[in-house]
């Protein structure tokens, strides 16, 4: 079975003035149907590794591989419309555009991908979500965690294979922040789909079937079946490192 | 794509009212001189001539300013939205999706513009005639006519200024990953314009040395051309007096508006009291008047475009203030604030305007009379500096107590 997502030997080097490394060789699969939990210290470039699979960010050197296609092959805008056809976000600060209604901003992808959106299946996303009721309304009238679920829904709608979550619950309190990470884990349990998802948080990590460290660029370990009480130790013992 | 940049026009028409009033006005003036064109069609010849002087003189200033304008407002309101487009781009957006949302977005507010610009470019050109006419430049029965070339002038200068200026700024931000400001394109740019400026202050001074009245065309070129040469080296200017380039925007309006109007003014005084008790060509009060008038215009037009760009920039930093007041600032001191920066913006702005006027002013008077040093009074500058100081000030206290009245809330 080919891997849903497999990055090989990553680096990307930022200039700011002085050079720095976020990611420094990292090579990982990302099995389909599974949901995988990326963890480390603030600085050891967790969210670098998330874009640069996602195709979000274009690493220094390394190979990217979605769904078998390799991504860093291709140029600026062959990239963006594969990770629109492949690829569900979901970000910490819900990115919805204010001008769009929340179901207009549920089906922006497909718009953009010149996909007309199926009313039924669009429907029934939203209702998954609870959204049906709000789906004429501006997103500036939701809550944070109603925000979030938009968000969901827009990785959701399009059946992408893989959805890519940068700290989703960040912004979130603690129920909205178990709903969201409940959908997440629905979505891989009952859809087949792949999630990764990057996040600081070791209750988020727990509802992952993986958890995979980083510490300055690098794979710093792994844990499966992971508890939130053992990713909190195996946290304390890379910051202490 | 562009319904979706249509529907972002209807949600927040204000973040281009800017670029609205700017075209608008730019179309106006355009119409209005180029309807001088359809009007010479049928006239006699020494009107026709008149007229034409005055279409392509007046006309081509104004081109230029408005491209200018357009372009700086433009920019300034899609850098607003750069989230927003960021948005866009992590939903899946391609790089030639967002430009072609961002010219399309800006074409719509240009025809708009134009469309809007129609009764007011007809009414101003017959204006600008009767002023022909009561000079005696243009013949009594002259009629006054609106027809294809002040139309095409309008909609073509306004729609094909948009365009670049739509892809100018496209280019910048439909580009992954961190966006950066570019100062070498523009530093490149200032430096044709201060020596576009140098080259005509020199023609000035030496080939129509002695030409009289005719060095007015080289000389008021070399005004504008270095007001707007300086005017793009804002952040420069504004790094030599030790604040942030963010207030760069609002000095661009401030340097062309004092440089031009400084430069004219002078200009036209100096042409005045040289002229004193000679004998004039007959088109010399046919310059005079013009010279007013573009100077009336031009101020008219870059004043609203100082209000505009004073009063988005400030309203794009109503965070900045909500934090500042969250953090335990008073109101007071929030617009004390404001009004340093506003005081540092217009004296940036008026130092590198009157710098840009002497482009104009040495070599004229050089050419002229033989004096480089006008022996004119310092008050028409005071006016000049007067105006920039008040329009800066309303623009930006208006703005700022708008957007931190009330509570320290802080409002997204």
């Amino acid at each position: 079975m080919t891997d849903a997502v497999r990055v090989e030997s990553l680096y990307r080097t930022y200039d700011a003035g002085t050079p720095v490394t976020a990611l420094d060789g990292v090579s990982a699969a990302f099995a389909a149907g599974t949901f995988t939990a990326v963890m480390g210290p603030s600085g050891s470039g967790k969210s670098t590794l998330l874009q640069c699979a996602a195709g979000l960010d274009r690493p220094s050197a390394g190979r990217v591989f979605l769904g078998g296609v390799e991504l860093t092959a291709t140029g600026d805008t062959a990239m963006t419309k594969f990770r629109r056809e492949r690829a569900g976000f979901v970000f910490q600060d819900y990115n919805l555009l204010s001008a769009l209604t929340v179901e207009q901003n549920v089906v922006l992808p497909l718009r953009l991908a010149g996909r007309r959106p199926d009313r039924g299946r669009v429907r029934a996303v939203l209702g998954t979500l609870g959204l049906t009721e709000r789906a004429g309304e501006l997103p500036e009238r939701l809550s944070g965690g109603q925000r979030q679920r938009v968000a969901v829904a827009r990785a959701l709608v399009g059946e992408p294979a893989v959805i890519f979550a940068d700290e989703p619950t960040g912004a979130l309190d603690l129920r909205s922040a178990r709903e969201v990470l409940a959908l997440l884990r629905t979505a891989v349990r009952d859809f087949g789909r792949t999630v990764i998802m990057v996040t600081h948080d070791p209750m988020a990590a727990a509802y992952a079937d993986t958890v995979l460290f980083l510490a300055d660029g690098r794979l710093a370990g792994q844990l499966s079946a992971p508890t939130p009480e053992a990713v909190a130790a195996h946290l304390t013992e890379l910051v202490a490192a | 794509m562009i319904a979706i940049a249509l529907r972002t026009l209807r949600h927040r028409p204000g973040g281009f009212a800017a670029t609205f009033l700017s075209a608008f006005l730019g179309a106006s003036l355009l119409m209005a001189f180029a309807s001088l064109l359809d009007t010479a069609a049928g006239a006699d010849e020494a009107s026709a001539e008149s007229l034409g002087t005055t279409a392509s003189v007046a006309g081509g200033w104004c081109l230029v300013i408005v491209v200018f304008a357009v372009t700086s407002t433009l920019s300034l309101a899609v850098r607003q939205r750069g989230e927003q487009f960021a948005v866009l781009r992590r939903a899946g957006a391609t790089g030639p999706q967002l430009r072609r949302m961002i010219v399309g977005e800006a074409v719509a507010v240009a025809v708009l513009a134009a469309a809007v610009a129609v009764p007011v470019g007809l009414a101003s050109g017959r204006v600008l005639l009767g002023l022909l006419k009561d000079t005696g430049q243009v013949a009594e029965g002259v009629g006054y006519a609106f027809g294809p070339v002040a139309l095409a002038a309008g909609f073509g200068v306004t729609l094909v200024g948009a365009v670049i200026a739509g892809f100018a700024t496209s280019r910048r931000t439909s580009r992954m990953g961190v966006k950066r400001e570019r100062p070498r394109a523009r530093r490149i740019a200032a430096g044709l314009f201060l020596g576009a400026a140098a080259g005509c202050a020199v023609l000035t001074a030496t080939v129509m040395d002695g030409k009289g009245i005719d060095a007015m065309q080289t000389a008021g070129q070399a005004g504008i051309w270095g007001s707007i040469g300086l005017a793009l080296l804002a952040p420069e200017l504004l790094r030599l007096t030790g604040s942030g380039g963010q207030l760069a925007s609002a000095v661009m309006p401030v340097t062309l508006f004092s440089g031009i109007a400084t430069g004219t003014v002078y200009m036209q005084g100096i042409e005045d009291d040289a002229a004193a008790g000679q004998i004039r060509p007959d088109y010399a009060r046919d310059i005079q008047t013009l010279n007013y008038v573009v100077v009336g215009m031009i101020t008219v037009f870059v004043a609203i475009m100082l209000v505009n760009t004073l009063i988005a920039a400030t309203v794009h930093r109503r965070r900045e203030f909500a934090q500042l007041r969250l953090a335990g600032a008073t109101r007071g001191q929030v617009t004390t604030m404001v009004a340093g920066e506003a005081l540092r913006v217009t004296v940036t702005g008026i130092l590198a305007g009157s710098a840009a006027s002497l482009f104009t002013i040495l070599p004229f008077g050089s050419a002229r009379t033989g004096e480089i040093w006008p022996s004119a009074t310092i008050a028409p500058y005071a006016v000049i500096a007067a105006i920039a100081v008040l329009l800066t000030a309303t623009a930006t206290l208006g703005t700022t107590r708008r957007s931190i009245r009330g509570p320290a809330l802080l409002r997204a």
